[in-house]
């Protein structure tokens, strides 16, 4: 097995981050929705982590941004731009997932320093990064000050709306959190895309001559 | 008010007596110490020769309407009076002694003549007569409510004391009228202040309502600018332990929290988004609980889908902006908006209203701003608050924890489900997989190896054989 480097350490930085406080929000935000039936924190407590982490997390956006702005590792971003090509990836990276793994097939996506997603992956990613957390970060504030952002919680069509689309955002993050911790452990050993995520190196096979 | 006007023609020497009476009595105001002197006097000779006669107990008269009004003047008490040094003439001006008789003066009712008198005091008191013209007492007045107070009905017509007099618990002429409420008001933190010796900072009536400019307690804001003129540091009081207080502040009453015995309730305002104020009915045309009714269909109260119905109906009104719905916490009735407890009983705890089922949650009502400000309600089921239709119908309202929409719940369990349901049965599939798999290999392998062991056992005999 080969090693190349692959998640720089301000991409490590901002994935754990994200992780803990994903974790943070989703187990705040079922304390502060359910308070009554769930009594993990005081309602004030889960408001004001909620409220903090939120922030953390919005800084912490700013980190992957930066960083993938100004480095050539936002080559893993790239769309592909042949749809075609793109689903048909797809659909060979699903049916892995879906059948081939089962049998001990390979993965049909090859890592390398600047293709370190899969067409799913990238896919996915981009829609998360450029469009589902930037609205619930935005959704996020407009909620942590209705008062202040009263002028844009009226033109998105009042509390309640912000609120329905921030619980949405929610409930998909809750799901994916868990379907993502799971994928992490196919990789050739079940602790080996968690090793890489800590130490930047993935294991590739190496190429043949 | 037809009549109003019609008392209203004086004549230019009537004016002129009047405009003398009001300097009179505006410098006698301006220095307390001499009307004081003043009011010591005794009564001039014309007031006596009106007394004379008006201080019979049982002089009065037989009206149009079979009412009887008595003319009967206490001269003591006049004298006493502030208009003891305008005399008798100060008001009654159009009395001429010569043509004084029971008979040339035509009043129909009590009410009508109390009403019509009301010219009278705003000839002296223009500026407060125009507060009370403001005042929902006013208002009532103009639409023929039969017991809303006029002038008199506050302040005796010949006994007026004066301010400060009324500014007592003992003598506070509201309570006339708002027994109730002043009697929780009396029992309240305040009144209990108010009602210590020499204590006068604690608010009476009309330090909140004001004396002549009463006004609606249950409007928008309610009386809550009252209540931060004295309690100007209330809102950084509450930010150092309430998150998001200037939202609280704008959508919960006071007495919501610092009444802490109240039935509250969740009234949901008609509001436009356009003209950012609360939608108000038109006077002379109600729409809104005729359309409220209408649309409940089942008349027990609007459900999601008829207040749903009912939203879509204002907003073809042709409105510039969207109607929509914005809520406000408050207590149920005035009585327990006065029932006011010291700070350390007050709710504090979030769970009280940020919890399913919570008590303040459980009455809803649907209201318009009527045309004198006062809200005209209609009410509603509390499902409106938690069902999905209420995303667009009552979008300006939701209280986080108790106003869950029941809707998300289902699809955030089902994600939940899916988030744990999905590895769980791609783990399984490929455990069951590997076994079968292995199963097949080791078929296989021990299938090979028993074609292995015959084929050398096979070439060991044949080699034995060639031997």
């Amino acid at each position: 097995m080969e090693r190349i480097y692959v998640h720089p350490l301000p991409v490590r930085l901002w994935h754990w981050v994200n992780a803990v406080g994903f974790v943070v929000m989703i187990v705040t935000g079922i304390q502060i929705r359910y308070v009554g039936l769930i009594d993990m924190m005081s309602f004030k407590t889960a408001v004001n982590l909620h409220n903090w982490t939120g922030f953390l997390l919005i800084g912490n956006f700013f980190i992957w941004l930066l960083f993938y702005l100004f480095s050539d590792k936002i080559k893993a971003y790239h769309p592909e731009l042949s749809p075609t090509k793109h689903f048909r990836a797809s659909f060979r990276q699903l049916q892995y997932y879906g059948y081939g793994i089962f049998r001990g097939d390979p993965n049909p996506h090859h890592v390398s320093v600047y293709r370190k997603f899969n067409p799913m992956q990238s896919m996915l990613y981009q829609v998360m990064m450029m469009l589902i957390v930037p609205i619930q970060f935005y959704t996020g504030i407009l909620l942590w000050d209705v008062k202040r952002f009263s002028a844009a919680v009226d033109m998105l069509g009042g509390v309640r709306v912000v609120d329905t689309v921030h619980v949405l955002i929610f409930i998909f993050f809750t799901s994916y959190i868990l379907i993502h911790a799971y994928l992490g452990t196919l990789g050739h050993t079940p602790a080996a895309h968690f090793k890489e995520m800590f130490t930047g190196y993935v294991e590739v096979e190496e190429k043949d001559g | 008010m037809a009549t109003s006007r019609g008392a209203g023609r004086v004549t230019r020497a009537t004016f002129k007596t009047d405009f003398v009476i009001a300097s009179v009595v505006g410098f006698l105001v301006l220095f307390a110490g001499t009307w004081a002197r003043a009011a010591d006097k005794p009564l001039s000779e014309p007031d006596k020769t009106c007394l004379a006669c008006h201080s019979q107990e049982r002089l009065e008269k037989k009206l149009a309407n079979r009412e009887t009004l008595s003319l009967h003047v206490q001269g003591d008490a006049f004298a006493k009076s502030v208009h003891g040094v305008i005399g008798c003439a100060g008001c009654h001006a159009d009395v001429n002694l010569k043509s004084h008789s029971a008979k040339t003066k035509k009043i129909t009712d009590v009410r009508e003549y109390s009403i019509a008198s009301t010219e009278i005091c705003r000839g002296c008191h223009a500026g407060k007569f125009k507060q009370y013209e403001g005042s929902i007492h006013a208002s009532l007045v103009r639409d023929g409510n039969p017991v809303a107070p006029v002038c008199t009905d506050c302040h005796s017509p010949h006994a007026v004391s004066p301010k400060a007099v009324y500014e007592t618990m003992a003598a506070v002429p509201c309570k006339n009228c708002h027994a109730a409420i002043f009697n929780a008001y009396a029992a309240s933190m305040h009144g209990k202040a108010r009602s210590k010796p020499g204590e006068s900072a604690a608010p009476l009536c009309s330090d909140c309502h004001s004396a002549h400019e009463v006004a609606v307690a249950s409007a928008r804001e309610g009386r809550k600018t009252a209540c931060l003129g004295c309690h100007a540091g209330a809102l950084g009081a509450h930010q150092k332990w309430l998150p998001n207080a200037e939202l609280h502040f704008e959508v919960i009453s006071c007495p919501a929290c610092h009444s802490p015995t109240a039935k509250r309730r969740v009234d949901l305002r008609l509001y436009n988004s356009m003209a950012q104020q609360d939608v108000s009915e038109q006077k002379g045309v109600p729409k809104f609980e005729r359309r409220a009714r209408s649309a409940d269909a089942q008349g027990g109260g609007l459900d999601a889908i008829e207040l749903w119905n009912l939203m879509k109906v204002f907003n073809r009104d042709g409105t510039a902006g969207k109607t929509t719905l914005r809520g406000r916490m408050e207590v149920s009735s005035g009585v327990e908006a006065h029932q006011l407890a010291d700070k350390g009983q007050a709710l504090s705890d979030c769970k009280i209203c940020h919890s399913e089922g919570a008590a303040a949650f459980q009455s809803v009502t649907v209201s318009i701003a009527g045309p004198d400000g006062r809200p005209v309600r209609y009410g509603a089921n509390k499902e409106v608050l938690n069902s999905v239709i209420s995303v667009d119908s009552v979008s300006g309202f939701y209280a986080i924890g108790a106003n869950r929409i029941k809707f998300l719940d289902i699809v955030f369990l089902l994600s939940l489900f899916s988030g744990i349901a999905v590895p769980a049965v791609h783990l399984t599939a490929k455990w069951v997989f590997r076994r079968y798999v292995n199963k097949i290999e080791a078929a296989k392998a021990s299938e090979s190896a028993t074609d292995r062991s015959r084929h050398s056992a096979g070439g060991r005999r044949g080699g034995r054989g060639s031997k």
